[in-house]
């Protein structure tokens, strides 16, 4: 249930409080002394209507403040004190006999309006934190409590207008008055948010309390005194009075109440200081978990915390490196050196179990350790294990120099500390393990990009000669290479490689072996023996489990004359009349032997063109694609598609081989390079008359 | 994919190394340990029984070249065996039959050592 205007926007509020400030002033300007029924009714409804709207906009102005009690509480002590200084100052300036006389002057009338709005401004101030610390920290909402009281409060108003000038009232009004009294020692029994306060703020609030008790109960003493301030209070309104009277005697029970109860706290506000410094200590933890990326950084907040809220001295935290020796990554208020220490001959003790959190005394251990720990200082140690997935890897160590033991509640937060330290270290491990993930695959697609910028960027034109080349890289790079040397006077060498491995190795072996063959091409004319040279040059660089397999050749795009020689590579296939020969002259793997078996067994082989004939290279990467049931491609497959599509135009049969492996491997990662060079001898292309 | 298996049998003054399943890249380490085992005990004399092998890349085909000197500069030598015909066309295509022997029988392989001593 709301109250009437509350959901107004506070500045209209503020506006509606103004405007009524304003005619109530203008109103008692013209009438000083209000004598007839209307008048007094209006003054009446003017000064209660002044209270609700200045008490409504106060409670907005209030709430945002109400993180901070004791300051909201003592701002009302502040105007609580005002009160009692114009009432204390004012009695002894002025003669009750003055006003009367001065009634009429107009000056007077000015000044005791002002005074009575100081009273009205003061009071809602007050009644407004009152109604704040009301509702502070409750869990039911007990807004039905408060508005009853409202109620009388306002019923008892303007009971006391009425009983002003007709006694015969006076019960209404003692009844109502009565009811709010009762009611407000109701209400001011509503004291929960005092146990949230620190152990400090309570004892603050415990002293400021009974002052501020003390201090409204004079002033409430006071309105019943004879004293000038009444009668100019009472002149301008009774229910400013009964007000005034109201909002002290509220203060001086609820001041009160909060003495005792602050009292009866006390004893326990450690206790709940810690479980709050706990509970926020654990909400910072699990901020910085998600947040760290440095584990050195958590580590630091852990034993810090570890400290402060289990009281004791020092704190220090290790985790298992690889070779199961312990790495420590932060320490407070202990050395580095006694740190270790401890930790090691603590850590070798048979009766300390790695999985569960152990306290121990200096007494129950052995000597050795026992030493190490009264050097230091400490009485008492708890260690924690940090557990990710049911494995240690690490302890969260804490240790106090009082001769006290650590009790349950300390090692269930040294437990939960250890457990979050634990899940940051997991945390921080994964992001690792992720960004050297991202490295690699960066490094992969730099090697990819070395790789195709050591291929050639187009296939060289000839008249009699189609050429086409086609290059998939494989996810994980390998170490194909292909290449055409224009050798001068009408002969293009070619050449087909694959080296062992793959990955950056690879990468590195076919740029090197780039440059061999470049360079050699250039100097030998013979395919054997540019072979031989090369092995001799790569045998030296290569490791010995490296190899390299190699197919170069010579073509003569005049004479369609073919030379080459094979080293170790898959055989070239030549497609003649709708068949397929493997041409497979002898010769061994490049870097296999140094050069005593593999010149021997090198064989060159030349073979005279025919129109249409088409010659396949190719890298193993075609012929062992897999499918899914690791079936490989094979040559059978390949055979058959160079056979079937011998008369197509070359780009069309590289697409048709292609698609072909796709639709067999779907599914399954392309595990190596695939390089297919197709030539097709096309005397027929040649121009008339030119030979 | 990687169920390769790789074991050691001593058959007389000969080590026999079995093979068995995907011998590639990332199998390859398995079979090097069993060869560095074999070279701290100095033990040169190696046969390896092909027989349970399914396939072998270039990065298997490696740790044999890598071996093999070691073994050969001790008076030792890694012989073949019981090699299946894909296996032996991958071997047989990069020329390893000039540079290694091969046996149909690991048999045949262990007399030849035996013989020569």
């Amino acid at each position: 249930m709301k109250i009437p205007f509350s959901n107004l926007k506070s500045e209209r509020k503020l506006e509606y409080t103004i405007l009524i400030a304003i005619a109530l002033f203008v109103f008692k300007i013209i009438f000083p002394v209000s004598n007839t029924f209307i008048l007094k009714t209006i003054n009446e409804i003017l000064v209660f209507a002044e209270f609700y709207f200045g008490f409504l906009y106060a409670t907005d102005f209030i709430a945002p403040r109400k993180n901070s009690p004791l300051s909201i509480v003592l701002n009302s002590g502040i105007l609580a004190a005002v009160i009692f200084f114009i009432v204390a100052v004012s009695s002894s300036l002025f003669d009750i006999e003055d006003v009367f006389s001065a009634v009429s002057n107009f000056i007077t009338s000015i000044l005791t309006t002002l005074l009575s709005f100081v009273f009205i401004g003061a009071l809602i101030y007050i009644f407004s934190v009152f109604k704040e610390l009301f509702f502070l920290q409750q869990k039911k909402d007990p807004q039905k409590y408060f508005n009853a009281m409202l109620i009388f409060m306002s019923a008892a108003f303007f009971a006391s207008s009425i009983a002003k000038s007709n006694p015969e009232w006076n019960f209404a009004n003692l009844t109502f008055y009565s009811v709010a009294l009762v009611l407000i020692s109701l209400n001011s029994l509503r004291v929960s948010w005092i146990a949230f306060l620190s152990k400090k703020q309570k004892l603050f609030l415990l002293i400021i309390s009974i002052i501020l008790s003390l201090l409204f109960g004079f002033n409430f003493g006071l309105t019943f005194d004879n004293s000038f301030i009444n009668k100019v209070i009472i002149n301008f309104s009774p229910g400013l009075h009964l007000c005034l009277n109201l909002v002290m005697i509220y203060g001086t029970i609820y001041f009160g109440v909060i003495f005792f109860t602050t009292l009866f706290h006390l004893p326990t506000a450690e206790a709940f200081d810690r479980k709050a410094a706990e509970a926020s200590s654990l909400m910072d933890l699990s901020k910085l978990i998600t947040q760290v990326f440095d584990f050195k950084e958590l580590a630091d907040t852990v034993t810090s915390v570890t400290t402060n809220v289990c009281n004791s001295d020092s704190a220090w935290l290790v985790t298992k490196s690889g070779s199961g020796t312990f790495e420590l990554n932060s320490v407070k208020n202990i050395g580095f050196v006694d740190a270790n220490t401890i930790t090691e001959c603590l850590l070798s003790e048979d009766s300390i179990d790695e999985n569960q959190v152990t306290s121990i005394t200096a007494e129950m251990i052995e000597r050795k350790a026992k030493d190490q720990l009264i050097q230091s200082g400490l009485k008492a140690v708890v260690i924690a294990p940090l557990k990710a997935q049911g494995i240690t890897n690490g302890f969260l160590f804490t240790g106090r120099k009082q001769n006290y033991n650590f009790d349950e509640d300390d090692l269930k937060s040294i437990e939960a500390f250890a457990d979050y330290a634990a899940v940051a270290m997991e945390n921080a491990k994964l992001l690792e393990q992720s960004i050297e993930n991202e490295r690699m695959e960066s490094e992969l697609n730099v090697a990819r990009e070395i790789q195709k910028k050591l291929l050639p960027l187009s296939t060289p034109k000839f008249d009699n000669l189609e050429i086409s080349a086609l290059f998939i890289p494989a996810l994980e790079v390998g170490g194909d290479y292909y290449d055409f040397f224009n050798l001068g006077s009408n002969k293009l060498g070619f050449v087909i490689a694959d080296v062992s491995g793959k990955g950056i190795p690879a990468a590195f072996i076919m740029a090197e072996v780039k440059g061999v063959f470049e360079s050699l091409a250039r100097l030998i004319s013979s395919p054997k023996e540019l072979l031989i040279k090369a092995n001799e040059i790569l045998k030296q660089s290569l490791d010995s489990k490296d190899f390299v397999t190699a197919i170069y050749g010579i073509i003569d795009v005049e004479k369609g004359k073919l030379v080459f020689a094979r080293a170790g590579h898959v055989p070239l296939l030549m497609c003649r009349d709708n068949h397929i020969q493997n041409l497979r002259p002898a010769g061994i793997g490049i870097a296999l032997d140094d050069g005593r078996a593999f010149e021997p067994n090198l064989h060159e082989m030349e073979i005279e063109l025919n129109n249409n004939d088409i010659l396949t290279l190719f890298t193993d990467g075609i012929t062992e694609a897999k499918n899914l049931s690791n079936e490989e491609f094979g040559s059978y497959r390949f055979e058959k598609i160079i056979k079937e599509n011998c008369n197509s135009d070359l780009d069309k049969l590289s697409d048709k081989i292609l698609s072909e492996i796709t639709v067999f491997s779907k599914d399954k990662p392309q595990h190596d390079d695939i390089t297919l060079i197709l030539f097709k001898w096309n005397f027929n292309n040649k121009p008339a008359g030119v030979i | 994919m990687s169920d390769f298996n790789v074991l050691t049998r001593n058959v007389g003054k000969v080590n026999v190394i079995d093979v068995k399943g995907y011998l590639d890249a990332h199998t390859a380490p398995e079979l090097e340990n069993e060869f560095n085992k074999l070279i701290r005990g100095s033990k040169y004399n190696v046969v390896v029984n092909f027989n349970d092998l399914t396939y072998i890349s270039s990065a298997g085909l490696g740790v044999f070249m890598a071996y093999v000197e070691t073994m050969r500069e001790n008076n030792g030598d890694i012989k073949f065996s019981n090699m299946k015909d894909d296996v032996f066309n991958i071997f047989d295509l990069l020329g390893f039959p000039v540079l290694y022997e091969f046996f149909k029988e690991e048999g045949e392989a262990i007399k030849k050592f035996n013989d020569l001593k």
